[in-house]
Formats: structure tokens, C-alpha cells, sequence
């Protein structure tokens, strides 16, 4: 079969890099699977219960990057209880111990402790990158770790993480040998930093391209940060709340002037709006911009700053930003690809006229012919705009809509808004991504079913009548990977219609639907690759076993396919079948 | 009217124990379609159970506030969001977020906004901020040490023992805030932490 000495193949496919395609050609011969499992750096875990660090480690043994997720999605919205799972230690051990050498760590929703940090800090002597995103278990006692003992650290990258700001000095810890930093995003931290120290060590990083600052970095502190560091490409800023005095601001704008590598700007946790300005003149160049935070700034100052953003790819915003402002990016960012606005009402107190509507969103889709992510919360839409969002936008590979309240239907029509979600499935051919909501029946779901050919994710809130609607999708999208379900009508018949199919997924999850006990008992019997897990907070609802009621709803069940049999490390509350 | 009473009900949707309230929830909603389908059914024939919104009742009762906080994990904002914009919408409103704060041997209180703090932490070292009292954070942390207990009443109108639920939990329910004498607690068999490990 082989032509050539495996060198030579083992050099071709260094230019596979797609986890996909290296799955795929490792499945083409076993000469083929041994050349590939030897020569892979970069692998990715979805879930991590599908696979044991030793399997991992006696596959891959030269890995050099790892990426591991650990909770459902939904763990994002409070719906999975902590210490629900998804440790990183074992796995850091199980590296440290196999001598792997790793390079780079990159984790989601996974729990995170000071030990394990510390361990990784002192593992892995090519240590250069951590990446944790909305992971927790953490201090900054752990961060100090990785900056007195990474030596070749040039990634270090914080996103939404909740970490215990212990507010000691960890930025102080960066050894003064360290001039390797590449990245350094610390927005999440709460507590107070050490502005001396930040200073020193961006002044010795020259090849520093990103900086996320927290809110405790002051305006004039950025403007040095700034002056040292006019290379940088992506820049988030802390929190401005007074207005500047006319020095400071003077500064800033010296120093932002410079900074024409800037391309990505985020931050502004609350910015008086009169900062702003000194930004303007970076605005031709970006092409990301994140004021989602920015929940102070007005619709009109947010015009004015987008208006000069020609170049912009990436916008979010919150809904703050009203239809006008909307009509606004539509007019002027003609390369938008990703836009998401979010809620600025989280807690659905306010009457807020100013929000966006369908109007927006239709101003969206026919002015940015480039579009093809989205994520929009809106109050309201009707099935006319969704039509014509399609009809604009055929190319969206993920598309998101939240209208806020559970079974609003079209506001004009008041039908279900089947016709407006069956007109985007239908249009978009690459779509990979959906979350629908507002007024739904088990139609959309046939729609989603029949012309969703590439959907891999798909999210269902307060939505269906029947178990058809589950049904039509497990039926049809065959190349479904995560399935999540919470407050809608789906049941038994729905859950075992198909139970191998679920090992063709990574997961699905159901919460506040209409399974049983029963029903995830029975799924679970026939499924030993198959991890059911039922999750129940409710300590007093702990009855013993044979006082069960399988016809009792279940409230969470979340099941994955994995390799290895049952885990461990599961809480009293999780039940796995 | 009636209409109107049983939809606040209904839209309290809650993590119940399943088998109880799950039973209670599914009378619920099926009352809330119910609600929604119109006598008339003029537009019946476009939804296939027939379930379809007559869009002026819908729109009555979802508009109840009540409907609007009741969902665990509703609107689908992740958590960080949810927290770091709170700060927002607490500093911009009087009252929200704002709990009274009282101290043994005080006599005037205080008033905190809860939303400004990340974390228990935080609100230790903000109590003890606002007391200029450097015990109160111990006393969150490390209760059996300290002269002080930190204790809530919450929701239901009872007295609780800060730091037992997570912090989103606690954010809430807390309606006022108390930090009292330890020797005033004894009747209450508080276990010093750490027995139980």
C-alpha cells in the first residue's frame, strides 16, 4: 500500500491539520494509523468523559497541544450544578507523569484547582500556552504558579473564568527573564493589579500582540501601556467610569494614534462616553470590535464610534444599540461576518423601547452580504423578517436567535414562527449551528429535519408539541454532534426511538422535558458506550432504590458517547445508569 | 381577569422534584395552551396541534414581571455576562441590588448594593469596608475565629447563614443583611466549620 517510506508520508500529512482529517486518515490503514497517531501535535477532546488521559496518552505520545472541554453548554446558564465534573488534574498528572511534552492547554467549562496549576507550571519545561475559557476552581495563587515557572510562557489568556482574586501579586511573579509573552488577557480578574509590575513586564514583551487589561487598570496607565506597547494588535481596555481630564486624555489619544497594528478592541466595562473619542482614529483598521460590556454608553455613541469602523468583521454589541444603530453597522460595515448583540435588560426589568426588533436583524442581513454568524436577543420577530433574513443571508453557518420571552409568537401574526425558522433551514445550505426560540411547533422541526443536511449543533428551548418534533430531527440531520433540550415535550418515545444513533453524537442534553426515569433506564441498558447520567439537586428526592418511580420525570439527563465505561468522579446527586 | 391570575402561576416555572411539580408544571402549561388557542381557530389549520397564540392574551400575560424572572438559566446569557453587567443595572437604579446591612452595637444601618460584589470574598472585604470593621470578613470566611456572625434573611423571611449557597444563589434571595454577635447566636447550635470534614 505504501509507495514511500513513512518520513515522506509523515510529511504529507503535516499538512493535514483539521482534527476531522486526521481522524479520517488515520481510519484509511493501520500503516496509516500508526504514522498519524505518532506524528500528531494537536489533539482535541470534546468532551472529556469520552476518552481517559492513559488512552490519550498511549495513542498520541508526542502531543504537544491539548484541548479538553468539560460541561455541557448549558452549564453557561446555571443549568448544571458545581462539582458536577470536568476535572483537569487527572489529566495533568497523567501528562506529567507520562513525560509528554506538552506546549499547550487549552480548556473549557472545565474545573481548575491552584494544585493543578501548579503542576502543570512545574510538568512541562516547553510549557508555552494556557488558554481557560469560562472555567472555574481557581486563584490567583494558581496564576502565580504559571508566572514564576513557565519559562517559555508566551500565552497566558483568561476568558470569563471565575477566579478567586486572592489580589496578591501574581503579575509581579513573571520572573524579569520573561520576554517571551505573545498574549496576555486577564479581563476576568476582579480584584485590584499591580500596575507597576504590568507596566515592567509589557515594557520587556516586545513581541506582545495581545492585551486584555481588567477593570482595575486606570486611563493613565493604559496610555503608558500603550506608549511601550504601539505593536499591539488586539487591545482590551478596563473600566473608565469618570470622565477623563483633559491631560489624561490627551495621553491616551497620543498613545492610541500610535497603535496603528490595532485591529481587535474590547473591554469598556463601563466607559464614560467621553473616552471613546480618543479611539477614533484606530477605528479604520479594526476589524473586531466587543463592546458587550459596555452597558453605560448610549445607542448614539456607540454610532458614532461604528460609523468610522469600514473595516469591521466582528461586532458585539448589546442591544442597547437600538434598530437605528443596527441600520448604522448595516450601512457602513460591509465586511461583517460575526455579529452578536446581547441583552442589555438581562433581568427582563425594564420596558426598553430602544432595543432591537426584526427590524434590525432584516437591516443586518441585507446590508452585510459577508454575514455569516449571529447571535441576536431580541423582544420580538415575526416570520415576514425571518423570511427575508434568509432570502438576504443564504450563507449563515450559525445562527442564533433568542427572542426572550418563552412562546412569543410572530407580534404581527401571532402564528408560531415555523415559517420563519423553516425559511432560514431552508436557505442556508451550510448552516452548522441553530438555537431557535419564540412560539414553536413540531413543524419547524420537520423543517429542520428535511433541510438542515449540515446541522452539527442545534439548541431547542420551550419549544414543540409532540416527540415528532425530537424525532424529526434525530431522523434527519445526520450529521447532528450536540442536541440540547430543555423545557419542551419530548419523551420516551422520542429518547429511545433511535438509540444508536446517539453514539454517532457527543451529547445530548434534556432538561425539564418528559423522559422518565424508565425511559433513561431502558436507554441505558443497551448502551454500554454510552454514558447516562441523570442529574438531580434535589436532596430530599434521594429515595431508595426500590421505592423508585420509573414513571418519575427526570429533570436533567445529559448522555455522551465515550470509550471508557463510567466515571468516577461524578457528584452524590448524578446518577449514571 | 381569571385569565389573567393564572397565567403569573403558570409562567413560574421552577426546578421542582421531578414527579411532583413535573406534574403540577405539565397541568400548568397544558392550561397556558389552552389559554392561547383562540375560540375562533381561524388560524388553526396553520399549526399542526392547533395550538396557536391569540395574540392579545399572550401578550397580557407574558407582560406580568413575574413571568420574566421566574426561569432558571432564561434568557440563555451565561453566567459571567449575567454577573458583569449586573454592576450596571444596580448602580443605574435606586434600590435594586441595594439591601440594608445592620451590625450589633451599630446604631444606624447601612445600605449595600449586593450586585457590585463578584463573590463572597468581595462581599466580606466590602462589609468590612462599610463597618471600617476588619473582623467581618473573618467571620464570613472563618466563622468559629470570630466575634462576629454574618446571617441574611432571605426570600422566605428567614434568617440564614451567609455562605452556604453559591453566590448567585445567595445574590437572589438575600433581602437584608446582619452581622450579629456571636454569643447572641449560641442558641442557634451553629457547628464551627470544619466538624464535618
Amino acid at each position: 500500500m505504501n509507495y514511500f517510506p513513512d518520513e515522506v508520508i509523515e510529511h504529507v500529512f503535516d499538512f493535514v491539520v483539521s482534527h476531522r482529517d486526521r481522524n479520517s486518515i488515520s481510519l484509511v490503514c493501520k500503516s496509516w494509523h500508526k504514522i498519524e497517531r505518532l506524528s500528531r501535535k494537536e489533539v482535541f477532546i470534546g468532551n472529556c468523559y469520552a476518552i481517559n488521559p492513559e488512552r490519550l496518552i498511549g495513542r498520541f505520545p508526542c502531543l504537544k497541544s491539548l484541548t479538553l472541554k468539560g460541561k455541557p453548554h448549558f452549564a453557561d446558564f446555571n443549568l448544571v450544578p458545581h462539582e458536577w465534573g470536568g476535572f483537569v488534574l487527572p489529566w495533568i498528572e497523567a501528562l506529567a507523569r507520562s513525560r509528554v511534552g506538552l506546549e499547550e492547554l487549552r480548556l473549557k467549562r472545565m474545573v481548575v484547582t491552584d494544585e493543578s496549576l501548579e503542576l502543570l507550571s512545574r510538568s512541562f519545561a516547553n510549557f508555552k500556552s494556557l488558554v481557560l475559557v469560562s472555567c472555574e476552581g481557581f486563584t490567583t495563587d494558581g496564576l502565580a504558579s504559571i508566572a514564576a515557572n513557565c519559562r517559555q510562557l508566551r500565552e497566558l489568556d483568561l476568558q470569563e473564568n471565575e477566579i478567586d482574586d486572592h489580589r496578591g501579586q501574581w503579575l509581579n511573579c513573571f520572573p524579569d527573564s520573561c520576554t517571551t509573552l505573545i498574549s496576555l488577557n486577564f479581563a476576568c480578574l476582579k480584584g485590584e493589579t499591580n500596575v507597576a509590575a504590568l507596566e515592567r513586564l509589557v515594557a520587556r514583551s516586545p513581541n506582545l500582540k495581545s492585551l486584555k487589561l481588567n477593570r482595575a487598570v486606570p486611563l493613565d496607565a493604559l496610555a503608558r501601556l500603550m506608549s511601550c506597547a504601539p505593536q499591539l494588535v488586539d487591545l482590551g481596555v478596563g473600566s473608565y467610569e469618570n470622565e477623563p481630564d483633559p491631560e489624561s486624555f490627551a495621553k491616551l489619544m497620543t498613545a492610541i494614534e500610535k497603535c496603528m497594528s490595532l485591529r481587535s478592541l474590547s473591554g469598556f466595562l463601563e466607559v464614560a462616553p467621553l473616552c471613546l473619542p480618543a479611539f477614533y482614529p484606530i477605528c479604520q483598521n479594526l476589524i473586531s470590535l466587543n463592546l458587550s460590556y459596555a452597558a453605560e454608553i448610549q445607542g448614539n455613541h456607540l454610532i458614532k464610534l461604528i460609523q468610522l469602523c469600514k473595516r469591521l468583521q466582528r461586532l458585539w454589541i448589546l442591544d442597547s444599540i437600538g434598530d437605528k444603530g443596527l441600520a448604522v453597522v448595516a450601512a457602513t460595515c460591509k465586511e461583517l461576518q460575526e455579529l452578536r448583540v446581547f441583552p442589555s435588560d438581562v433581568h427582563g426589568e425594564e420596558d426598553n423601547n430602544a432595543a432591537v426588533t426584526e427590524v434590525g436583524l432584516v437591516a443586518i442581513s441585507a446590508g452585510c452580504p459577508k454575514l455569516h454568524s449571529i447571535l441576536y436577543f431580541c423582544k420580538q420577530m415575526t416570520n415576514a423578517a425571518l423570511i427575508a433574513v434568509a432570502k438576504n443571508c443564504p450563507n449563515f453557518i450559525r445562527f442564533r436567535l433568542c427572542i426572550l420571552e418563552p412562546h412569543k409568537p410572530d407580534h404581527i401574526t401571532s402564528q408560531s414562527l415555523d415559517e420563519g425558522f423553516g425559511a432560514i433551514v431552508q436557505a442556508c445550505k451550510g448552516l452548522r449551528r441553530l438555537s431557535v426560540s419564540g412560539l414553536l411547533t413540531d413543524q419547524v422541526f420537520l423543517y429542520i429535519g428535511m433541510y438542515a443536511e449540515q446541522l452539527e449543533m442545534l439548541s431547542i428551548a420551550f419549544a414543540g408539541d409532540t416527540d415528532k418534533g425530537m424525532l424529526y430531527v434525530l431522523n434527519g440531520c445526520k450529521k447532528m454532534r450536540k442536541l440540547e433540550i430543555r423545557d419542551s415535550p419530548f419523551g420516551n418515545a422520542a429518547l429511545l426511538a433511535d438509540v444508536g444513533r446517539y453514539e454517532t453524537m457527543r451529547s445530548l442534553w434534556m432538561s425539564s422535558c418528559e423522559v422518565t426515569l424508565g425511559g433513561c433506564k431502558r436507554l441505558a441498558q443497551n448502551s454500554p458506550r454510552l454514558n447516562v447520567e441523570i442529574i438531580n439537586e434535589n436532596e430530599n428526592n434521594r429515595m431508595e432504590q426500590n421505592e423508585e418511580d420509573e414513571r418519575e420525570k427526570v429533570d436533567k439527563l445529559y448522555l455522551y458517547r465515550t470509550v471508557v465505561g463510567t466515571r468516577k468522579d461524578a457528584p452524590p446527586y448524578v446518577r449514571i445508569l | 381577569m381569571e385569565k389573567e391570575g393564572l397565567g403569573l402561576e403558570i409562567t413560574e416555572l421552577r426546578l421542582g422534584l421531578p414527579g411532583r411539580d413535573v406534574a403540577e408544571k405539565m397541568i400548568k402549561k397544558r392550561a397556558f395552551t389552552e389559554m392561547n388557542m383562540t375560540s375562533s381557530g381561524s388560524n388553526s389549520d396553520q399549526c399542526e396541534s392547533g395550538v396557536v397564540s391569540s395574540g392579545g392574551d399572550a401578550e397580557k400575560v407574558n407582560d406580568s414581571p413575574a413571568a420574566k424572572t421566574q426561569v432558571v438559566g432564561w434568557p440563555p446569557v451565561c453566567s459571567y455576562r449575567k454577573k458583569n453587567s449586573c454592576k450596571e443595572a444596580s448602580t443605574t437604579k435606586v434600590g435594586l441590588g441595594y439591601v440594608k446591612v445592620s451590625m450589633d452595637g451599630v446604631p444606624y444601618l447601612r445600605k449595600m448594593d449586593l450586585g457590585s460584589s463578584q463573590g463572597y470574598d468581595d462581599l466580606a472585604f466590602s462589609l468590612d469596608k462599610l463597618f471600617g470593621f476588619r473582623g467581618i470578613g473573618v467571620a464570613l470566611k472563618d466563622g468559629d475565629n470570630c466575634e462576629y456572625v454574618t446571617i441574611y434573611e432571605d426570600k422566605d423571611g428567614d434568617w440564614m447563614l451567609a455562605g452556604d449557597v453559591p453566590w448567585g444563589m445567595f445574590l437572589e434571595s438575600c433581602k437584608r443583611l446582619r452581622i450579629m454577635k456571636r454569643s447572641d447566636a449560641t442558641g442557634f447550635g451553629l457547628q464551627p466549620r470544619g466538624v464535618d470534614e
